[in-house]
């Protein structure tokens, strides 16, 4: 083991300031990449996950439902369905509205705090048509979730809106004062501006809310050879006439991405974090790292009289900062999991690609070596004929 | 190429052999000089003690001699190098590296490293294998009475075992000059008796020029020649028989 990473482990007391300072900074531009790539992903998941081809929305528009009108004229519905490769059509219908938990009476003596608070959420409503192989049921649905949703008032909640819309599977729900009931949870569909209801567009039909006016919402499209994708997406955007526009499923979910981390405040934000998260993590590990060597200051002259070379000591200290921007990189790692581990708890789920992890990582070693190359000035003290007294 | 000091002298050939060397330290607006035209030489094979009182000037003419800091005048011719100050820091360093030992009065190991790594360190810096320094480092731990010591910290280790292993660091690398700057003034009579003994023996052994700074008379028992330096100036220098069962009275 050399010296430098010997040092680093046996006082590693003295470079903890550091290390913390550079985890810090790590999980203050790793929590941010993570929740607006979480953020994004929840809403591209609807879009991956779908089982349609293709995909029709007004122009303009990138996502299925966040973010301005994204629906088409109902009259285009049977122009797209005379393309003779399409097999299927159907619009996303969706609602929205005020939910509320109902709260069974506690049995006496029972603990006043626990489960039945009483909650009331804005909700966001998709629907399914609810035959299994329709082209609105995204494919990771199994048949039995698709078969619960066709029950009247059956609706599907996802895991992690369970604890916001205060229900778990079973119960019953007041969804803008009509009685609905939880038939169904799913998984990985997390939403953290607003948490969304599934149902079927015959539930939502029964509770009053289908739209049946001259807008609908996305257009749903399966055609018979899913390679051939692009060429009836193009076919379809010659004859669009500037109403609507289509999309593969795989340049949606692109676009729809895209569009997220190009959303100008989130950029602010992350360069003002980036920018900050330098700035604070050079400045500590600086400080840091030359208290740490002058308190060697006298073994490193001592290795000067010897006759090792002020080169070689500038190397020492190099490895050093490495070392403490490796350790800086695990303790981050550590710190963000843990961050994301609470979010998750509070139905946030983050994702982190790992282009930016390493990115994020690389910043964090750079810091560590550029707080090194300013601390290597202190070297001039290891004078050995201080040590000569 | 100079003709007095040899590298690799025989028992009383010059080692080293400086010239009106002089040094002045500024403080506040004035200079004071603090060495005054010294002459010194060392041989190879002796144990040389340089005593004298406090503020004397003993460590600054050590750090003259070895290249660590520059004097206003004189020369020092060293081994086989003419003049050493005409050489740049980078060839000094070069030459310390691989000639000369330092013991300090403090020990200055790396609480990190344990006896074994303290020594391999600059063994490695020199150049050597891994595995080569690890046995001259076992030698030289083992030659100072620490071979069951290697594995240890500093703060496992009692002062005297620190500079016995500050020492072994210094011999390792077989130096032809080693320099101890009150080599024994941190340690108790015992130790104290170790670490001359020590010093003595890479004289003796090794044919080591041993220069010794010490303001303890009590090690003149040990040296072939003891230099008496008062006020920048040598006062006498006395050639005398050494006596390596000499006692140091523990009090
Ligand atoms: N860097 C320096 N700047 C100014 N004065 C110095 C410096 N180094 C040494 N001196 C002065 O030079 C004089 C001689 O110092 P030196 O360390 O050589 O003495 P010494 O003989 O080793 O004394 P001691 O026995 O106390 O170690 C002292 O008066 C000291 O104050
Ligand atoms: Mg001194």
């Amino acid at each position: 083991m050399s010296l430098a990473l010997s040092t680093l482990l046996y006082e590693w007391r003295r470079y903890m300031a550091a290390v913390v300072a550079l985890a810090f900074s790590g999980l203050l531009v790793l929590a941010q990449v993570g929740m607006f790539m979480g953020i994004g992903k929840a809403f591209t998941a609807q879009i991956d996950r779908a089982r349609a081809d293709i995909m029709i929305l007004s122009p303009g528009a990138t996502a299925l439902f966040n973010g301005g009108p994204s629906g088409v004229p109902r009259r285009i519905m049977p122009v797209v369905y005379q393309h003779p490769e399409v097999l299927a059509v159907a619009d996303l219908d969706g609602s929205g509205g005020r939910w509320q938990n109902i709260v069974k009476d506690k049995e006496p003596g029972g603990d006043p705090a626990a489960p039945g608070a009483k909650k009331m959420e804005f909700v966001n409503v998709t629907t399914i048509d609810a035959m299994p192989g329709a082209v609105t049921v995204p494919v990771d649905y199994s048949d039995d979730l698709v078969e619960a949703l066709r029950q009247p008032y059956a609706v599907a909640v996802d895991q992690t809106a369970l604890g916001r819309l205060g229900v778990k599977l079973g119960d019953q729900a007041s969804y803008n004062g009509k009685t609905v009931r939880v038939a169904a949870v799913t998984q990985g569909y997390p939403n953290m501006m607003q948490a969304t209801v599934v149902m079927s567009r015959d539930t939502l039909r029964m509770l009053g809310e289908a739209n049946t006016g001259e807008r609908v919402g996305p257009l749903m499209v399966q055609i018979k050879d899913p390679a051939r994708a692009p060429i009836v997406v193009a076919q379809l955007n010659s004859i669009s006439n500037g109403q609507f526009k289509a999309w593969t499923r795989q340049d949606l979910a692109e676009a729809n991405e895209g569009a997220m981390m190009k959303e100008s405040f989130i950029a602010i934000m992350l360069g003002f974090s980036l920018f900050l998260g330098v700035l604070i993590g050079v400045a500590i590990t600086w400080q840091t790292l030359r208290g740490a060597i002058m308190a060697n200051i006298k073994e490193f002259a001592s290795l000067r009289a010897l006759g090792v070379a002020m080169g070689s000591l500038r190397w020492i200290v190099l490895e050093l900062s490495f070392w403490v921007g490796i350790a800086g990189v695990l303790a981050a790692f550590v710190l963000t999991w843990g961050v994301s581990l609470l979010a998750a708890g509070s139905g946030l789920t983050m994702s982190f690609p790992p282009m930016m992890v390493m990115m994020v990582s690389l910043m964090l070693i750079v810091i560590a070596l550029l707080s090194g190359l300013l601390s290597l000035g202190v070297l001039k003290n290891s004078q050995p004929a201080d040590l000569l007294r | 190429m100079n003709t007095h000091t040899k590298v690799h002298g025989k028992h009383g050939d010059f080692a080293i052999e400086a010239k009106g060397l002089v040094k002045r330290f500024k403080t506040g607006r004035s200079w004071v000089e603090v060495l005054k035209g010294v002459d010194f030489d060392a041989r190879h094979g002796d144990l040389t003690m340089v005593m004298g009182p406090s503020g004397s000037g003993k460590s600054t003419l050590i750090a003259n001699l070895s290249g660590l800091l520059k004097p206003e005048e004189g020369r020092v011719d060293i081994l086989d190098v003419d003049d050493l100050w005409t050489y740049g820091s980078g060839r000094i360093d070069k030459f310390r590296l691989d000639h000369c030992g330092f013991i300090f009065q403090g020990f200055n190991l790396f609480p990190s490293l344990t006896a074994l790594q303290q020594v391999m360190t600059v063994l490695k810096y020199q150049g050597l294998s891994s595995a080569d320094a690890k046995k001259r480092a076992t030698t030289a731990l083992e030659e100072v009475g620490l071979g069951h010591r290697l594995h240890q910290r500093p703060n496992a280790l009692s002062g005297g075992e620190k500079q016995r292993v500050a020492i072994a660091r210094a011999l390792a690398k077989d130096p032809q000059i080693l320099f101890a700057d009150e080599p024994t003034s941190a340690l108790d009579g015992e130790n104290g008796q170790v670490v001359i003994r020590l010093l003595r023996r890479a004289a003796t052994e090794h044919g080591a020029a041993v220069i010794c700074v010490t303001h303890d008379p009590r090690l003149e028992a040990w040296a072939d020649r003891v230099i008496h330096i008062e006020d920048g100036r040598i006062l006498d220098d006395q050639r005398r028989t050494p006596d390596p069962d000499a006692q140091l009275a523990s009090h």
